[in-house]
């Protein structure tokens, strides 16, 4: 039996396929995440391993944070495949993958996804044995309170993720700071945090790290009751 | 394209999240999960807000969709979808879960235009339709008039320079305070009102068959604001006016085209074609003057995928296409 995992959550569009182990991968580089890249890479990956789509069991897919539209194309993508084949999705959050990728290492690991508007997702774990721990819950932050944040405390930091992103990056290499694989999400990270989950939630309990509430910017101009109408 | 293929269709372009089946000429399920609710606390659509929503209810639908016509999904012969125009954000969703659906079915994917989906909705109804006619196509998102030469060649006569008449509808509504969607908050209230009563423009433009409806909210506005509490106006009367002069204006030039365009039969779609007052004057009209109107019922008007099922099969039929020219080369690109 197959498993299949993706990642639309940034720049780059990746999927792979595994049976027990990697089979088979794709990553490529978006142009604001064309829509056709993600299912092309699936159907390219089927046809390599020849593998049919009934033998798929389960999707594993990166949630986000990250931009809204390839986390979107992901999810109505698995959607629409678990729909079909009954299958479950396994949702994994980037910043987790993007840490555990990082997880041999002896420093505080900071997860950092770009969520554009200059502002990204950051979260900091501590490597543990096979693994990482959270440290903090994800939140939003701006470049400048991230400079604040990494030069805080003396702790010894890696900073992973979309940190290439960052054009001066001097304020991020302060003594304590490393730069450090990896820079993006891919599907291979998803599943390597994804198949250590064993309780994983209702096709219809998915929800995509958005980070944000969506911005509203209707005219508000109203009647302000100066005008009486009769009923 | 078989006659009796089962086509499954999904439509998402603006703020209806919208499933159907068809096999044949029967539409075997037609659902659409409004998104009204979640957008009323702010008067209109808000694009994120709608992809959102689009996003949480599309597997949901899909399951309730198929399971309440008893189709097996292996029986799907092809699946269609909207490709736009709309709102990026929401058309996504749709497209991308349809074209997967497509995938894994190992059909083939069909990608349909939002318009010619409105264009080709009273099919469903009046499947005698032929062109040459003219249709009005009126929503919160557009409002168009064109020629339909042949089916596949469309001819846009005219469409508007600023508002859609819906955002018109809704634009005054948020601003009254009357509800939202604004076009059905304002139909209601104009029950029995006089549509005399408030004298407001029909906004003309310099292209012929051209609509503009940016300047009559404005002066809807405007009226009110200088209004007495003396004046006493009824609401129901101010609501009829306004009404009347979107109406007014779409018929005036809608008429204009068909009368310079010599064609004899009518038709339309879109939300605000759902509205009764232009149904009214649209049916007189044609019976004054022995045009065959061709009107999609108020639910088949609105956005919904029973017409992303029908314009797939007209096309596929009218561009004679086998279903397996277009298998999977059209879901991977
Ligand atoms: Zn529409």
């Amino acid at each position: 039996m197959y498993k299949l995992a993706i990642s639309t959550s940034g720049e780059y569009v990746s999927a792979a396929i595994f049976e027990e182990k990697l089979l088979a991968s794709f990553v490529s580089k978006t142009n604001k995440g064309s829509t056709g890249i993600l299912l092309n890479q699936i159907n390219e990956l089927f046809d390599k391993t020849k593998a049919s789509r009934n033998e798929l069991n389960a999707l594993y897919l990166d949630v986000g944070p990250g931009y809204y539209t390839g986390l979107r194309i992901g999810l109505s993508v698995s959607q629409g495949l678990g729909a079909v084949l009954g299958i479950p999705i396994i949702p994994v959050n980037g910043l987790d993958a993007l840490a555990f990728a990082a997880h041999t290492s002896h420093r505080k690991i900071c997860s950092l996804i770009d969520i554009k508007r200059n502002e990204f997702a950051y979260c900091e774990y501590m490597p543990v044995p096979g693994g990482v721990t959270r440290e903090s819950d994800p939140q939003v932050i701006s470049v400048e309170n991230l400079e604040i944040k990494l030069s805080d405390d003396a702790d010894k930091k890696l900073l992973i993720g979309n940190w290439d992103l960052i054009e001066n990056k001097k304020i991020l290499t302060d003594s304590n700071t490393k730069l450090a694989e990896p820079k993006f999400v891919t599907a291979e990270n998803i599943y390597n945090v994804g198949e250590k989950i064993k309780d994983y939630p209702n096709f219809n309990e998915i929800n995509l790290e958005y980070m944000r509430e969506p911005d509203v910017t209707l005219s508000k101009d109203t009647l302000s009751g100066n005008v009486k109408f009769y009923d | 394209m078989q006659s009796e293929n089962i086509i499954l269709g999904f439509e998402t372009s603006c703020d209806e999240t919208a499933i159907a089946l068809m096999k044949g000429d029967n539409l075997l399920i037609n659902k659409i999960s409004s998104q009204v609710e979640i957008h009323e606390k702010f008067g209109g659509v808000v694009p994120e807000v709608a992809s959102r929503a689009h996003a949480e209810m599309i597997r949901n639908l899909f399951h309730s969709s198929i399971n309440e016509c008893g189709v097996d999904l292996s029986e799907i012969d092809i699946v269609a979808s909207t490709d736009g125009p709309g709102l990026a954000g929401s058309l996504v969703i749709g497209y991308n879960f349809a074209k997967s659906v497509a995938w894994a079915l190992e059909k083939p994917f069909y990608a349909v235009d939002h318009m010619v989906g409105h264009l080709s909705a009273p099919l469903i109804e009046h499947p005698n339709m032929e062109p040459p006619f003219l249709s009005l196509l009126v929503s919160g998102g557009h409002t168009q008039i064109v020629l339909v030469e042949e089916w596949g060649k469309y001819n846009l006569l005219g469409s508007t320079i600023d508002d859609a008449a819906g955002e018109a509808f809704d634009k005054l509504s948020r601003f009254c305070g009357f509800g939202f969607p604004g076009g059905p908050a304002i139909q209601n209230l104009s029950e029995g009102g006089d549509p005399k009563k408030v004298d407001l423009p029909r906004p003309k433009t310099s292209n012929k068959f051209d609509y503009s409806f940016s300047g009559l909210k404005t002066a809807a506005v405007y009226f009110l604001q200088k209004l007495s509490e003396e004046d006493q106006l009824l609401k129901k009367d101010f609501a009829a006016s306004y009404q009347e002069a979107i109406v007014d204006s779409l018929m005036d030039i809608f008429v204009k085209a068909i009368k310079e365009t010599g064609v004899n039969n009518i038709s339309g779609g879109g939300g605000v074609m759902a509205n009764s007052r232009l149904r009214e004057k649209i049916l007189l009209f044609s019976e004054n003057n022995n045009k065959k109107l061709y009107l999609p019922s108020p639910k088949l008007s609105t956005d919904n995928a029973a017409m992303i099922c029908i314009a797939a099969k007209n096309e596929l039929i009218t561009n004679k296409m086998n279903i397996d020219d277009i298998r999977l080369s059209s879901i991977i690109s």
